[in-house]
């Protein structure tokens, strides 16, 4: 049952996927031409993505750490989940903005030319020391469900399985095999621990890539790498709802309670982000300068309106909320509650960036020259929508692929059974 | 007065450190070949009564026998006496053969006042070429930076194309080259000759070509600098009917332009931002 719906979504994600990369094949030999951003719109769809899944995967890690770091052991059977879908949306993320670039191929110059002023190279940096934290977590946690899976499959699986443990061999017995579980645990909370400032490095950073930019009062603020922590919470706790409600092991005992208790702790993040948000506008609102204020206002009433109406209040506030207030007994309605979440952060990433464009920054400088790459107006093309969603699906296909051949879930003591 | 910022210092610091691998990644493309080169200079005929364009250019040529850290570019407009004919931005276009929606110096035709009572004004805007400019420390691949005689250039050799300065520009005079052309991809026509022309922007001859720099790199004003440095004028001023624009040294205190912008009617675009523009405006 669970493994039929598992092969239709990775059916989906499979030919979504290939559509995607027949896309981002043409856009690279196209080049940039294929968006409709323009000169005065320098960022769309796919840098609101990049920081979408850049939030997901700090968000996932920050969960996990709740598990390893600070001992909350009843979500346990979640936390695997939550840094492998860390690790999934970072790379999603990198992606995305790779994909952003104008010269893709020189991307490596953020290596070769590192520039110690810039934000962006040093959230580089932070990217990748956190994927090697990521990935050793994972493997450190996965090393004797691996081990065990290598010594019960036979031919390809076997390879693939004894690839993964590295050779790793389980003890003999049942004392030093509990022993090497309280050291893998301690492990996990060290590594949990380094992981912690990198992760709000991560995405607080990424936040600070945009805070920084005086030139774009929207952003100009203290509270804004916050507002990007938080949603990144809200968005890691409501896709580990969404995933451990429909993926989870839903005939084991304590499924019900681990999905309330991860319902709770997206609500808890959705209550400080609100409050955040709440609190910005209405300081936005009384300060009434204008160059911030009409940015608002574009925001709310602007073209983008459904955005934040439909997105940000509906979807990533006001479903789950509801949902969480009168169906908390159904673990289907949670789940659905956290997939509303993931979906309206979308919304709430693209109002991060898109508006902060709508308004010239020099008085009438829309009406100064008339080119459709010059405009203040922005909607993805067919080209950016294609890729996006496609690229999304590939992540998801192997994402689900690696979901089904990997312990994500349930430990070797329940695959002996 | 040169004013040394810390975020200078350090850099210098740092480059001197560094020393010979920097040093030769500094040393881009066209500027390198002009070490030890001095290029002949044309001709000024004197008159008994010289105009502005004659001073400016008599200016040009005395900051030119100057090494480059003593030169200071600023460029300075006035705003009375533009009829906003947009003649410069075409001249821009044609002398950096910028693509469709590229212009490095639109003119903003501002309206005031309420009907039957009202008037218009005209305001070009350039790169301010900042002397504490927000948008090249942002460059994660240091791709732009701020010359010596006070002009933000790009490496189009460099960059890789994030956009992240153009977010950064608090004058949207950054502008990204997106690969179009004027004719070529419209419908069925074929690339026209004129747009086979290459730039010479930064003293080299750029071809504009799919997956190509300049095409997928921000493109930015740089008062001209290939032709400054050859004894020219930039081309908006020189093309400007009604003698709107100046252009000079501002270190040098016999130049026109020192003389404009220590009078008291000038002022700068955003100055509130700490970003210390270069061009100057005459109210």
């Amino acid at each position: 049952m669970e493994n039929r719906r598992i092969n239709i979504f990775l059916f989906l994600t499979g030919v979504g996927g290939i559509i995607g990369i027949a896309a981002i094949i043409y856009r690279l030999i196209e080049g940039m031409k294929v968006t409709w951003l323009t000169s005065n719109f320098p960022w769309g769809m796919w840098i609101s993505y990049y920081i979408y899944f850049i939030g997901l995967s700090a968000g996932s890690f920050l969960f996990s750490t709740l598990i390893y770091v600070f001992g909350r052991k009843e979500l346990e059977k979640a936390g695997r989940l939550a840094l492998f879908s860390a690790l999934f949306a970072l790379v999603a993320g990198l992606l995305f903005i790779w994909m952003d670039l104008g010269h893709p191929w020189r991307f490596f110059y953020v290596f070769s030319h590192w520039n110690y002023t810039s934000v962006l190279a040093w959230e580089i940096l932070f990217y990748v020391c956190y994927i090697v934290v990521l990935i050793v977590e994972l493997w450190y946690l996965m090393r004797a469900d691996l081990a065990h899976l290598r010594d019960t499959s036979r031919y390809g699986r076997r390879a693939f399985y004894g690839t993964l443990a590295l050779g790793w061999k389980s003890p003999a017995t049942q004392e030093a095999r509990e022993d090497e579980r309280k050291r893998t645990m301690r492990v996990a909370a060290i590594l949990g621990a380094i992981g912690i400032p990198l992760a709000i490095g991560v995405h607080g950073g990424t936040g600070a890539v945009f805070a920084v930019v005086k030139a774009r009062p929207h952003w100009y603020s203290a509270i804004f790498p916050i507002i990007f922590l938080t949603s990144a919470l809200v968005s890691g706790a409501g896709l580990m709802t969404f995933l451990y409600a429909f993926l989870g092991d839903r005939k084991a005992a304590d499924y019900p309670l681990i999905v309330r208790s991860l319902a709770d702790w997206l609500i808890l993040f959705l209550g400080i982000d609100i409050i955040l948000v709440i609190a910005e506008f209405l300081i936005t609102w009384y300060g009434d300068i204008p160059e911030s204020t009409t940015i608002w206002g574009q925001m709310i009433f602007g073209p983008y309106w459904y955005v934040f109406w439909v997105g940000q209040i509906g979807l990533a506030m006001g479903v789950p909320i509801l949902i969480y207030l009168f169906g908390r007994t159904s673990t289907t309605w949670l789940g659905i509650g956290g997939l509303s979440v993931v979906l309206g952060i979308v919304a709430v990433r693209l109002n991060l960036v898109i508006p902060a464009f709508t308004v010239p920054p020099v008085p009438y400088l829309d009406e100064a020259f008339h080119d459709f790459r010059f405009a203040f107006r922005y909607f993805p093309s067919t080209t950016e929508w294609i890729t996006s969603l496609g690229l999304i699906s590939v992540i998801a296909f192997f994402f689900l692929l690696f979901y089904g051949l990997l312990p994500m879930v349930r430990n070797s003591e329940e695959y002996a059974r | 007065m040169e004013k040394i910022t810390r975020r200078e210092l350090l850099k210098k610091g740092s480059v001197v450190g560094v020393g010979l691998t920097t040093s030769f990644s500094l040393g881009k493309k066209g500027f390198a070949q002009e070490v030890g080169k001095k290029t002949p200079l044309p001709k000024i005929v004197e008159r008994s009564r010289e105009s502005n364009l004659e001073r400016m250019e008599k200016d040009l040529q005395r900051a030119l026998q100057k090494p480059l850290q003593e030169r200071h570019w600023v460029y300075v407009i006035d705003v009375k006496k533009c009829v906003g004919c947009a003649a410069c931005i075409a001249a821009c276009q044609t002398e950096n053969r910028t693509p469709p929606g590229v212009v490095y110096r639109p003119v903003i035709h501002e309206e005031l006042g309420k009907y039957p009572n009202v008037t218009r004004r005209h305001i070009p805007r350039l790169c301010n070429q900042c002397d504490n400019p927000p948008c090249t420390p942002v460059c994660p691949v240091d791709a732009t930076y701020k010359r010596a005689d006070g002009i933000v250039v790009m490496d189009y050799d460099r960059c890789i194309g994030c956009r992240y300065c153009v977010s950064a520009c608090p004058y949207n005079s950054r502008l990204f080259d997106f690969g179009e052309f004027y004719a070529k991809g419209k419908g069925f026509f074929p690339m026209m000759p004129y747009e086979n022309v290459p730039t010479y922007e930064y003293k080299v001859n750029w071809n504009r070509q799919r997956g190509k720099s300049p095409v997928g790199n921000v493109r930015k004003c740089h008062f001209c600098l290939h032709r400054i440095e050859r004894g020219l004028l930039p081309q908006c001023l020189v093309t400007c009917l009604g003698g709107v624009n100046y252009f000079g040294d501002s270190n040098d205190i016999r130049s026109l332009v020192s003389e404009l912008i220590s009078k008291s009617n000038v002022m700068r675009l955003k100055e509130e931002l700490g970003t210390d523009p270069q061009v100057y405006y005459l109210l």
